[in-house]
């Protein structure tokens, strides 16, 4: 099985990601994505204002008018939710063999 | 007050700009000058981005998401290009928070330079195949003029034809070295801003 070539996301593009499952504004999901993080990600507006674009354009978000003319809505897309579920799996075979190797398990 | 000044390293655009605040000189407006308002001195952290937008909508929501976040926009339009941004207060605070990003400016800025010098690209091919590629005419200044004999005429005759000609001349000349410099100038800043955007990915710093 070939491997998408976004894969591994980086842990910023990952925060984001999981963050968009619920549609937000740039600002709030900059506020979750150090939420979620227990505050390791802190997006400063620039670099976040980069990353949402490049989203864009890899098309794994979608922006919405809101009823706020100032702030657009960004939402997870298709696309962006499977390579989300993507690296999900990769981590937690990384999660599952460290486990075995670090803490004595059964190698397979 | 207006200044003229130019920039292409930020940083130091960035560092000059919190000097003149620190003297009571608030940047209003920049482009093609600064355009500085008197006030009360203070030591703000001011920071420059560089982006295009095609959509208005694009550039509000860009500045919606600057100001939501404490960044007050001092300056900038959809095509300048530079945007302003400023904070009170001299924080160790920054717009962007990882190296790429923070250089990211200088790839978008040496783009656009590099673009406007391939847009004058076609006014060399011309020059060339035209074979007016000005050099002949500093070694032979004569070709500048097009009046036919001028150079064999004597006396009264020669120098109303050759006086009657000069400002042409000097304009086919002149009008060549202008398009030569902006074309040098393009190149020079590509390579200025790509530089620092090396620089900068290479700084953690900057």
């Amino acid at each position: 099985m070939r491997r998408d070539k976004n894969l591994p996301l980086t842990e910023t593009v990952y925060y984001i990601l999981l963050a968009l499952k619920e549609p937000t504004h740039g600002y709030v999901l900059m506020q979750k994505v150090e939420e979620l993080s227990d505050g390791q990600v802190r997006l400063a507006a620039g670099t976040l204002y980069g990353a949402i674009e490049n989203l864009l354009k890899k098309e794994f978000i979608i922006s919405m008018p809101s009823d706020d003319v100032r702030r657009k809505v960004y939402a997870l897309s298709q696309t962006g939710e499977s390579i989300l579920r993507a690296d999900y799996q990769r981590m937690s075979h990384i999660l599952k063999i460290t486990e075995q190797i670090l803490n004595g398990g059964a190698p397979k | 007050m207006k200044k003229i000044k130019f920039f292409i390293d930020f940083h130091k655009e960035e560092q000059w700009l919190v000097k003149m605040a620190a003297q009571g000189w608030q940047l209003k407006k920049q482009g093609p000058v600064y355009t500085f308002e008197s006030a009360a001195p203070e030591q703000p952290t001011i920071k420059i981005d560089y982006r295009h937008f095609k959509k208005q909508a694009d550039f509000i929501e860009y500045r919606s998401l600057f100001e939501d976040s404490g960044w007050q926009h001092i300056s900038g339009t959809k095509h300048s290009g530079n945007q302003y941004f400023k904070r009170k207060g001299a924080y160790d605070d920054d717009i962007f928070s990882d190296t790429a990003s923070r250089a990211g400016r200088y790839k978008r800025l040496a783009d656009m330079m590099l673009s406007i010098f391939i847009l004058f690209l076609p006014i060399v091919f011309i020059s060339i195949s035209k074979g007016t590629l000005g050099i002949d005419y500093l070694l032979n200044p004569k070709t500048l003029y097009f009046t036919p004999g001028l150079w064999e005429m004597s006396g009264a005759k020669f120098w109303g034809r050759f006086l009657f000609e000069t400002p042409f001349a000097l304009m086919r000349g002149f009008s060549w070295s202008i398009s030569l410099a902006l074309i040098i100038l393009y190149v020079l800043m590509t390579i200025k801003s790509w530089l620092l955007y090396r620089k900068a990915m290479n700084d953690d710093d900057v």
